[in-house]
């Protein structure tokens, strides 16, 4: 069996599979599917043939503007280049047009693409190209293997629309997609892209040096690391502050933006996401559907994301990889500045900054004292006061008030009350199970629903007690924590009864 | 093995780039190299025993059964394609990787099995550094494999009258048109 | 006039006289044997055989190539054939025979396959073969197979990590390996006999092909031990390049059959 008829069978079997899932899954738009690369062969190209215009990142070319398929002439070149990667780190990037992520090119579904391959007399080492967007054996790079100083050129229909990843694919591979050499290849719909008032380039990578994050001088590239997906750095546009600072990508209030973002790789997969903004639509993985109202959007390595949003309100917003230690301890943190007037109607920005002391528990040292007393023995009865207004005052006052009064015809008053003087111990049941039905107190009926406060432990509740009995002109008295056990026992109550 | 050196063709035609040499080189020509080569007839012929025509060459080797032939059929099937009168100008240069089993007399059973018209088509020895260059001249990759078998690509070049190499290609099984257009362009 | 006349004359036995001779003996010996290379020589076969042979202590220099093209005029770079050497060929020269004071000691780069094999072919040699490169490349300062230690693999991919532009060392300048042989790692590709032998995929990742041992002659095609990405690198960059090709980063040493004859 010839690798040729293998990978058509792989890619036989990836379509199959791919068709078999669609069936399952109505797609998340309404329209039908596009044909792919079926219905991707618009004849031959017409007219005189187009130079492409590439562009450097962040930047993205214009719109191609174009009804028929045409003949595109691609140059790119390979450079390799010794660049800061951090601040006083060198780092030696192979890349396609000299920036990483390289040179953005963009072309319409249909297109016939002459592609010349160049690589610089300088350069060390030979390279090749893979163009995710190509079908053809190895995606061009079986085309495009290129000695320095030397340039090869292959031609490609671009069968399917889409944004695709493309990168070097010379042994080993993982090195030198390492080093940067990845970029992204628009293939647009024949009917275009809708108009956006800006669009930008984004693509993440991992990068593995020999020295720690940040370690000064000139790094090398770290194999083991690779292999054991440890990465030192993870970036943004293949440096630390490629998109921060002066380099932070701007906008206005009021624009909409498209981001076409890719993830370069060679190992993480990307959770991207825009801190203060949300994702209005994603065309995940780069495909034709789109995903509404996204916050974090997953990018596969070797993959990429094509993303919308509308800007309201101004300030510093930052795109991170949420997985999120990436994003600050490796560097992946890119800044869009958005500049324009506020909009305080939909965000306001800090409003207020007051004392907040919590209601309940607002001196937790009373109760704490009490409860190493009780736990020693030597609790007293100005200890187990002291502790209960403090419970009090945290759960019960919400319906019976600070003043134990109570609320007129609704919650009964605690304040001299008739019905707790005639029975201490009954307050002990009524605190730990709830008291529902007609209760008559100092002459008024309140009929009410007083849940089982069973959270509060023995302790608790003997404290809470003994301080209503000693409060606003009760005639005192005291209640033991083994009397709430007591009778805590000998409720028959239901599992998980409690507030 | 047939199968196995039908893959090699394949693959041939996977991995390899189909190349001219570009206008900007200065004035290529395969007769650049001079080696002393041996025909089938064991006469010694200089590589450019064909200047002043239009030459297809290319290299193979006598052992193995499924090359062979296919390379001399994909051949035949270039010239069939080629106008009459290129046809009769046309001259078939073939150089053996294997100096050592495609000595001159295999190289003519090979000739008369296939029966290949000796007046124009020439089965070449040459002796293992001159295989080499001449492959490296005409970008073909080949390896002998531990069982004297060889593992190559398989490059078709025309050579213009001056031997400078005008167009190359590794389909293997048909007619190239873009060979067939050279050699019929006036 | 006279003082012209002598001065010619001292530059001229200067040229004469410089850099060791061809006469002297430029190689080591290497006795060879058993060898697991990163380029099996046959599908079930890892093992290559390496005869004995001599190789080369240094790389071969601007000025030793400068004396082969001034008794070779044919290998001038205003002469080559254009089916030996393309446009970039000895461009790093300062004229047709002079390399220049500059770079006059470093390894001579810009130099096709078919240069580099008549320069050795001049004395008697030839390039090395790929197992022959591989295996006296193999060796460190202490070890004769270093390939394992990933001290040793990381000095080597460190190489990879710098940028091409800067200068390159003169010839000899780095350490003896085992063999005592230098400047196999760290400073410039290296043309092989067998460079057009490679076989290797232009799309890499079509090595390691499962069903290897269906395809005739996929041992060329399938790298083994794919973490000496060192050699792998190396075979893609011979594999690249046609012989006619030259790169201001390959540059060659000569070899011979060790043995009764040189």
């Amino acid at each position: 069996m010839t690798k040729n008829t293998i990978a058509v069978l792989l890619m036989a079997a990836m379509f199959l599979a791919g068709c078999g899932t669609a069936e399952k899954t109505p797609p998340a738009s309404s329209a039908a599917d596009t044909g792919g690369s079926r219905k991707g062969d618009f004849g031959p190209p017409q007219g005189e043939p187009v130079h492409a215009v590439l562009a450097s990142p962040p930047n993205v070319p214009p719109p191609t503007n174009r009804h028929a398929p045409a003949k595109v002439i691609v140059e790119l070149e390979v450079i390799e280049v010794e660049k800061p990667i951090a601040e006083g780190v060198t780092y030696t990037f192979w890349t396609f047009g000299g920036t990483v992520p390289g040179s953005f090119i963009r072309v319409r579904q249909g297109d016939t693409v002459e592609f010349h391959l160049k690589n610089h007399p300088g350069n060390k080492m030979p390279h090749n190209i893979d163009l995710h967007g190509v079908t053809g054996p190895g995606g061009g790079a079986a085309s495009s293997f290129t000695a320095p100083g030397h340039q090869s050129t292959f031609t490609f229909k671009a069968l399917n629309q889409g944004l695709y990843v493309y990168h070097c694919a010379t042994a080993p591979v993982g090195m030198h997609v390492a080093n940067g050499m990845y970029g992204l290849i628009l293939i647009e719909p024949p009917e275009g892209l809708t108009p956006v008032d800006q669009e930008f380039y984004v693509m993440q990578g991992d990068f593995y040096t020999v020295g720690k994050y940040r370690e000064k001088g000139h790094q090398a590239f770290d194999m083991q690391k690779a292999i054991d997906e440890n990465a030192t750095y993870v970036l943004f546009n293949g440096a630390e502050s490629a998109l921060t600072g002066p380099r932070a990508l701007k906008a206005k209030t009021g624009q909409h933006i498209r981001m076409f973002v890719g993830n370069g790789g060679p190992n993480l997969i990307s959770s991207f996401h825009l801190i203060g903004e949300i994702f209005d639509k994603v065309q995940y993985e780069g495909g034709t559907h789109f995903q509404e109202n996204v916050q974090t959007t997953l990018i596969p390595a070797g993959g990429a994301v094509t993303v919308e949003f509308n800007t309201e309100v101004p300030g510093n917003y930052v795109l991170v990889d949420h997985a999120i230690f990436r994003a600050f301890n490796k560097g992946a943190v890119a800044i869009l500045e958005v500049s324009g007037d506020p909009r305080p109607e939909i965000y306001s920005g800090k409003q207020g900054d007051e004392v907040y002391l919590s209601d309940k528990l607002s001196n937790p040292a009373a109760v704490e004292t009490a409860a190493l007393a009780s736990a020693s023995g030597t609790l007293t009865k100005e200890q187990q006061v002291k502790a209960g207004e403090v419970l009090f005052k945290g759960t019960c006052s919400a319906c019976h008030q600070d003043t134990g009064a109570g609320i007129p015809n609704v919650f009964p008053p605690l304040a001299k009350s008739d019905f707790l003087a005639a029975n201490h111990k009954r307050a002990i049941g009524i605190v730990l199970n709830g008291l529902t039905g007609p209760v008559s107190v100092n002459g008024t009926t309140y009929n009410s629903v007083m849940p089982p406060m069973s959270q509060f432990n023995d302790d608790e509740i003997a404290n809470i007690l003994t301080y209503v009995l000693n409060s606003w002109g009760n005639d005192g008295g005291a209640v033991t924590s083994a009397e709430v056990t007591a009778q805590r026992a000998a409720t028959k109550r239901t599992e998980g009864a409690a507030h | 093995m047939s199968l196995r050196n039908r893959i090699v063709l394949v693959l041939a035609v996977l991995a390899l780039p189909l190349t001219a040499p570009h206008a900007g080189e200065r004035a290529a020509s395969l007769y650049q190299l001079h080696e002393r080569l041996l025909n089938q007839d064991g006469k010694p012929i200089d590589l450019d025993v064909y200047r002043g025509r239009k030459v297809l060459v290319t290299m193979f080797y006598g052992s193995c059964q499924a090359t062979c032939p296919l390379i001399i059929d994909t051949l035949r099937a270039i010239e069939r394609k080629a106008d009459p009168l290129q046809r009769d100008e046309l001259r078939v240069l073939l150089v053996s990787f294997d100096p050592e089993r495609d000595t001159p007399g295999a190289l003519r059973e090979i000739a008369a099995t296939r029966h290949i018209d000796t007046t124009r088509w020439t089965l070449a020895h040459a002796d293992p550094s001159a295989v080499r260059r001449i492959a490296a001249a005409l970008g073909i990759q080949y390896r002998k494999l531990p069982d004297g078998q060889f593992s190559h690509s398989t490059i078709i070049s025309v050579l213009d009258a001056g031997g400078g190499i005008t167009r190359q290609s590794a389909d293997i099984g048909r007619a190239d048109p873009e060979l067939v257009s050279v050699i019929n362009a006036k | 006039m006279a003082p012209l006349i002598s001065l010619l004359a001292l530059v001229g036995l200067a040229g004469v006289a410089g850099p060791p001779a061809q006469a002297a003996d430029p190689g080591v010996l290497i006795a060879g044997g058993r060898f697991e290379s990163v380029l099996p020589p046959a599908p079930d076969e890892k093992i290559a055989v390496v005869a004995p042979f001599r190789l080369d202590v240094a790389l071969v220099s601007n000025t030793d190539f400068a004396r082969f093209v001034r008794t070779r005029p044919e290998w001038r770079r205003n002469q080559v054939a254009g089916l030996f050497a393309d446009e970039g060929y000895l461009r790093q020269w300062s004229s047709d025979t002079e390399p220049g004071t500059a770079i006059a000691r470093q390894p001579v780069t810009y130099v096709s396959w078919f240069a580099a094999s008549a320069y050795c072919e001049s004395r008697g040699a030839r390039l090395p073969r790929w197992y022959e490169w591989e295996l006296a490349a193999a060796a460190s300062a202490t070890s004769r197979d270093a390939r394992r230690d990933p001290a040793w693999r990381q000095q080597i991919l460190d190489w990879y990590s710098t940028s091409a532009r800067g200068a390159l060392p003169v010839t000899g300048a780095t350490p003896a390996n085992y063999y005592g042989v230098r400047d196999l790692h760290g400073v410039v590709w290296e043309w092989v006999e067998d460079a057009g032998s490679m076989l290797v995929s232009d799309d890499s990742r079509e090595q390691g092909d499962p069903n290897r041992n269906r395809f005739c002659g996929s041992g060329a095609l399938s790298l083994e031990q794919k973490e000496n990405y060192a050699m792998m690198m190396r075979i893609a960059m011979l594999s690249s390049m046609k012989a006619a090709y030259s790169s201001g980063s390959m540059g060659f040493r000569c070899a011979t059959d060790a043995g009764l004859h040189r």
